[in-house]
């Protein structure tokens, strides 16, 4: 019969650090899911290997596939291996050490041994051209075209495949960098070529210059990664496009990522962002803190009014337990906008360790997948927080992964009593302490993006994901005073569930840098009409018609001379003294809700543009509702779960996802699944929805 | 719930204290860094945030500026003297008077009293190193002002806000007395703002913990600190390292300034002795006797477990002495604005002492002349400008198991460079170049990270030029044989028939089209030239690092046309023969620099 009979379904696939997890989507809502180790160096065979057996499993034929998004860690992976193309770096006359030199900025103090990454494009690779933009565009010198022959002569016997340009002030006017594109690409044909005012025209010549050195790095590395996925899906049989998730939460044609890298760096962790915010807003809860925490970090980020934030800038290849997460300086600058999440280094790999004076610490140092913890038995020595939960008794030794991972629960119970004797205190109390100390660790990060930016996190539900996630959530919340933790089903694996949630989105991003008092309105709505139209072009092309476009426009506005900006929504393209004055006090509202204060003498400045172009999707991308086709219904179990001293070990109900309804059950009890734990702690209870989210609330 | 003085320390509520504590510090720091107009605040992180206990000791750090490790205390303790018991809820204390225990005059502390139930528990604590403070030359960096006075605005301790109400006269006066008041005002205004809003977070862990624990635990996380230092120092060999450093001049023509340091690790302790330094100038580059034990305890630091917290006990392990009088402990009214240059060589001579007493664990001089730029103008129609630019620091010096990183960055200053399109975007100034100088590295067998370059063209008709910078008769020292990176040079209107070299320091005026080129130092090598492994030296020569004169004059190195293909066994003989002259001449070197 025709397929058209039959269910569509979609596939979202994300890649992390060890493993790639898939989930299958019906358009009714049944979620299927699949967990398997990563295949480097070409992470396509996984991927395909992983389609082919669970679609396999369920019955789903390959014709019944509509849409597969994909989030990857391909930038980062490429970078911190080193597996990039060697690039050349053409720069304008004077700056030609401006990639090496970077901002001089060390990720922690005192360490003596700290040093930055070796530049992308040696010294020798980068060539200097005459030629001159001014800050207000206007070119003092045009480009000496003759000088390209030597230097593309140079890079052609260097064997170079990959090429980037950037020239001082190009964010103000890219004419000599396109002049010098059009001419390399006649010296070099086939050569690829990232242009910094085409990539990304924002001001910061060292951020921009390492932008765009990123992009070139890897551009060839993800075009033939996802040349050769796209020909894996054909050969199942796949033959929708290829999407690819951003890092500012919207996903883009295969092509346009593989053509700009930059925007996809932190593509899997936008993805539970986005799947949080998609999926919250369908239970009407506008207010949520995501909690995602793995095996080394733990990340949280917040979403508002059913919105989340995009901060302007981040870094690739540097480490979250390294230095402080306030200061950059760890990795390569890319100012590619992505999504607001504050990292830090504190997961279930988490080492505890005694200090020289008998001081109990835990983290930043992870044991990772390998190692591993000590009950992984795979050679671990030193106790981390798994190991302290699996003597807590929260996280069962025969259950993880649907029993493929078994746990040593003697080798774990035997480490943390070591630990124990060293700090002079009994082994219950010191696999406590790890666990309330890894708490106190991951909520520095949920502190990241809440007090810090004067937000009490009480008023906000915590949305747990990743395969820790769950195992610390109400713990967490007991400590923020928040009052709800929802659990959505596919948590371990919620980045690939979140994938599907997302729309298409294109972002065209201008440099406008101008005091407001100073802006002529003329000026800058012409501009904006031409970021729209482009954007409107990029939908068009990616057959998003004009009723299916939804455009926002976005300033990022900031006190003179401020650091960080705020975004501003400007309400059209047609912009007027009125809503000039208007940006600047909701601006000032803004700010007094991020700072506690606003300025009322200062100068607001605008610092850039963005255009938000979202293609409307013809059904909602939420379904009406999810099931989760993981949940076993195996019997209640009991077991002893420690508490802490107030409640000490107490015997505990297990059951199943499953086993939930609606109707609240008290704590305590832990809930077992595929690919993560949920703990509910005494004076919490749980009840599951109509979207099989844990919803735990406190009630007392 | 027992009483502090029974309390018994628990591992575990001790760690979870510290981590909300340091939380509370890093949220203060967080609000200033996003919220601050100062470029100096956001590029250089010239700020600290702490939490003391009531009876003023440093309990907890967020991300803090090594000069500031030293100073807190003091300044507080200023507050203390003057206020005594009248000090109330909802207070905030501001001190920035060198002469009551603050540092210098830009940077202003401020302190918020926390009380429980009518007790002090404690205080919270931020230092902004505000733009400017008033005095004679924007910025407050002038190196040749002779008395306090001239420096700017000193408040002494008063209360800036009082019963949660700011002190609308303080602020009128320093908004009256300071320029760009805008920004300097805005940032006290963001420096408020965080300290009440840690007030709030600190309350909470008084809820969560108790207030006699939360008190027991903020004296025990300072004895648990100086336990950590004291396993740390105990590690260390005993010993004595000397070493020497100096500054060029002082600014207003003096002698050069001799930085004599003498450490001395006996036991669980150390101690870190400037006796025999040179006397206090007339100048105003004195760092007062807080900023030097700021900035000699920080090096200290770096050769012990960086995770030790930075609080009042680690402090207690360490004495360091100041004579009175001397360079690094000035008489009133000594000026102490221009005091950041000579806070890089009291670092660099406590670096030095330490490589004497711990060879083979510490590397040579960093590279830089503590370059600082200011160029402002008062255009007549047109908006006045004021561009200030530090480049302390070029890069690392060659160490004793690897090279200098290029371009890297120093942990004991940890000041970013301003982005040459921002400088551009907010101020009559063309940048015309930016990059490494080959050929300035410290020779060594580790090298020494390249000086660098940076020119400076004036688009306006006239500007203020207040330079400050050094390194030109002394430059970054070598160790064990590797040698000093270049030295530094000022060059007005470089290629031109005006061309002229300029001294290290002056204040002057620049008019409209002239350039300012500065070359600033390479770090210093470690070891001697001779052995570094030649390919490194044809790697440096292929990436157009070092010239291949050099890479023989210096390192006995022989490249042969045209590819610079490294010729093994001319370089075996010429580095023999190399040697052999070098041992039959006299040897050199001045005092500590081996």
């Amino acid at each position: 019969m025709p397929s058209e009979l039959k269910q569509s379904y979609r596939l979202g696939v994300d890649i992390g650090g060890t493993f790639t997890d898939i989930v299958l989507l019906s358009e009714s809502g049944e979620i299927h899911t699949k967990k398997l180790l990563s295949s480097p160096p070409d992470y396509s065979e996984a991927i395909e290997v992983g389609v082919r057996d669970l679609l396999r499993e369920v019955r789903v034929d390959c014709t019944q596939i509509r849409e597969f998004i994909h989030g990857t860690t391909i930038v980062t992976n490429t970078i911190i291996e080193r597996k990039g193309s060697p690039i050349a770096l053409v720069t304008t006359r004077g700056f030609r050490d401006i990639l090496e030199l970077g901002r001089f900025r060390a990720p922690s103090l005192y360490d003596s041994s700290f040093r930055k990454l070796e530049p992308l494009a040696e010294r020798r690779l980068r060539f200097e051209v005459t030629e001159r933009v001014a800050a207000d565009g206007s070119v003092l010198r045009p480009l000496v075209e003759e000088e390209l022959e030597g230097i593309a002569g140079a890079i052609a016997r260097e064997g170079i495949g990959s090429i980037a340009i950037c020239f001082i002030n190009a964010y103000a006017n890219g004419a000599n960098e396109a002049a010098a594109a059009r001419r390399l690409r006649e010296l070099l044909p086939g050569v690829s070529i990232s242009t910094s005012s085409q990539l990304l025209p924002k001001i910061q010549e060292y951020e921009r210059t390492s932008t765009t050195a990123v992009n070139a790095y890897v551009r060839p590395v993800a075009e033939r990664y996802l040349d050769s996925l796209q020909k894996r899906l054909a050969g199942l049989g796949i033959t929708c496009d290829l999407m690819i998730m951003q890092s500012a939460g919207g996903c883009v044609p295969g092509k346009v990522a593989a053509e700009n890298p930059i925007y996809i760096v932190e593509s899997g962790p936008a993805a539970g962002v986005v799947g949080a915010q998609r999926l919250s807003g369908r239970l009407g809860v506008g207010d949520i803190m995501v909690v995602d925490v793995g095996g080394t970090t733990a990340k949280a980020s917040l979403i508002e009014d059913g919105a989340f934030t995009v901060a302007t800038e981040s870094e690739v290849g540097g480490s979250a337990a390294m230095g402080h997460r306030l200061i950059q300086g760890a990795g390569y600058a890319v100012q590619a906008p992505t999504i607001d999440i504050a990292e830090v280094g504190a997961g279930g790999g988490s080492i505890a360790v005694v200090d020289d004076a008998g001081g109990l610490r835990v983290g930043p140092r992870s044991a990772g997948a390998v190692p591993g913890p000590v009950c992984y038995d795979r050679g671990g020595e030193q106790p981390t927080v798994t190991d302290a939960n699996l003597f807590l008794g929260y996280i069962s030794p025969t259950k993880l992964v649907g029993g493929e991972l078994k746990l040593n629960k003697a080798k774990a119970e035997k480490v943390v009593s070591d630990l124990a004797a060293r700090l002079g205190i009994s082994p219950v109390d010191a696999a406590y302490g790890i666990h309330l100390i890894a708490n106190s660790n991951m909520m520095r990060a949920l502190n990241g993006v809440s007090s810090e930016r004067g937000r009490d996190p009480s008023g906000y539900t915590l949305f747990a994901i990743g395969g820790n996630g769950s195992v610390h959530g109400t713990k967490l919340a007991d400590d923020l005073r928040m009052n709800t933790v929802i659990v959505p089903p596919a948590s371990g694996v919620f980045s690939a569930l979140g994938l599907l949630f997302a729309d298409v989105e294109h972002q065209v991003i201008r440099t406008y840098y101008r005091r407001v008092t100073e802006i002529d309105p003329a000026e800058l709505s012409l501009m904006l009409e031409e970021m729209v139209a482009e954007a409107r072009r990029l939908l068009a092309d990616g057959g998003f018609p004009e009723g299916r476009q939804d455009i926002k426009l976005v300033a990022e506005v900031r006190y003179f001379g401020q650091q960080t900006t705020l975004p501003i929504a400007l309400p059209g393209t047609r912009i007027t003294q009125e809503e000039l004055e208007k940006c600047s006090t909701d601006f000032a509202e803004a700010h007094r809700l991020n700072y506690g204060y606003d300025s009322p003498h200062e100068k607001v400045q605008i610092v850039s543009l963005k255009v938000l172009g979202r293609g409307l999707a013809d059904t909602p991308r939420v379904p009406e509702r999810l099931v989760s086709q993981r949940s076993s219904d195996a019997a209640v179990e009991r077991r002893p779960v420690y508490f802490g001293p107030e409640h000490g070990w107490m015997d505990t109900p297990v059951l199943p996802r499953a086993a939930l309804t609606a109707e609240p059950r008290p704590g305590p009890m832990i809930i077992e699944e595929y690919e993560s734990t949920s703990v509910v702690r005494p004076g919490w209870s749980a009840a599951v929805d109509a979207f099989s989210n844990i919803v735990m609330r406190r009630i007392v | 719930m027992p009483a502090a003085a029974t309390m018994k320390a628990d591992p575990v509520k001790r760690e979870l204290i510290k981590n909300a504590l340091v939380t509370i510090a890093d949220n203060m720091i967080a609000l200033v860094i996003r919220t601050s107009r100062s470029i100096v605040v956001k590029n250089n992180l010239d700020f600290s945030a702490s939490i003391l206990n009531a009876k003023g000791e440093m309990v907890a750090q967020g991300l803090s500026l090594p000069g500031h490790l030293g100073a807190t205390e003091p300044a507080l303790r200023g507050c203390l003297e003057h206020f005594g018991e009248d000090i109330r809820p909802g207070d905030i204390l501001c001190n920035n008077d060198p002469y009551s225990g603050a540092s210098h005059l830009n940077d202003v502390f401020m302190f918020r009293p926390v009380f429980v139930e009518e007790k002090l528990i404690g205080f919270l604590s931020i230092i902004i190193h505000h733009t400017d403070m008033g005095g004679r030359v924007p910025g407050g960096n002038a190196p040749d002002s002779t008395e306090i006075y001239q420096e700017g605005l000193r408040i002494p301790p008063l209360k800036i806000m009082e019963a949660n109400k700011p002190n609308e006269t303080l602020l009128r006066i320093i908004r009256t007395n300071v320029r760009v008041s805008d920004m300097v005002v805005g940032d006290m205004l963001s420096q408020m703002s965080s300290l009440v809003t840690a007030e709030t977070e600190l309350r909470r862990v008084i809820d969560d913990y108790g207030m006699e624990t939360v008190k027991f635990y903020m004296s025990e996380l300072i004895d648990h600190a100086e336990r950590l230092t004291r396993q740390g120092i105990a590690a260390l060999p005993d010993g004595t390292g000397e070493f020497t450093d100096w500054i060029d001049e002082d600014g207003v023509g003096g002698p050069p300034v001799r930085i004599q340091v003498r450490l001395t690790v006996k036991g669980d302790s150390a101690e870190i002795d400037f006796t025999g330094t040179s006397p206090q100038t007339s100048g105003a580059i004195n760092p007062n006797r807080y900023f030097a034990v700021g900035l000699s305890l920080a090096v200290l630091r770096t050769v012990l477990d960086p995770s030790i917290p930075a609080n009042a006990g680690f402090n207690r392990c360490v004495r360091v002495i100041t004579p009175e009088g001397c360079f690094v402990n000035p008489r009133f009214p000594a000026p102490v604005g221009a005091r950041g240059l000579a806070g890089f060589r009291v670092r660099h001579a406590v670096s030095g002492a330490l490589a004497m007493l711990l060879p083979g664990r510490v590397g040579a001089c960093v590279g830089g002349s503590e370059f600082a730029l200011v160029l402002a103008g008062y255009p007549a129609g047109r908006k006045p400008f004021l561009t200030l630019e530090f480049h302390n620091v070029t890069g690392i010096g060659g160490g004793p198991d690897r090279d200098g990183q290029d371009g890297g960055p120093y942990g004991l200053a940890n000041i970013a460079n301003v982005p040459v399109e921002v400088i551009e975007a907010e101020g009559p100034v063309r940048v015309e170049c930016y990059a490494f100088l080959p050929d300035t590295g410290g020779a060594g067998r580790y090298r020494g990270a390249l000086g660098l370059v940076r020119e400076y063209r004036l688009l306006e008709e006239e500007a203020l030029i207040q330079l400050r910078s050094d390194r030109q008769v002394n430059p970054p020292y070598g160790l064990f044989g590797g040698h000093p990176g270049s030295p530094g040079k000022i060059i007005m209107n470089p290629g031109t028939p005006e061309e002229r070299v300029a001294p290290a320091k002056f204040i002057g005026k620049m008019k409209h089209d002239e350039v300012l080129r500065a070359e600033m130092p390479g770090a210093g090598g470690y070891g001697n030239p001779l052995d570094r492994d030649p390919r490194a030296v044809a790697e440096d020569v292929r990436q157009e690092k070092i010239s291949p004169a050099k890479a023989r004059d210096i390192y006995g190195v022989v490249l042969r046309e045209p590819e610079q293909a490294l010729d093994i066994e001319a370089t075996r003989a010429l580095r023999a023969e190399m040697q052999r002259r070098a041992e039959s001449a006299a040897p050199t070197g001045k005092a500590g620099q081996p």
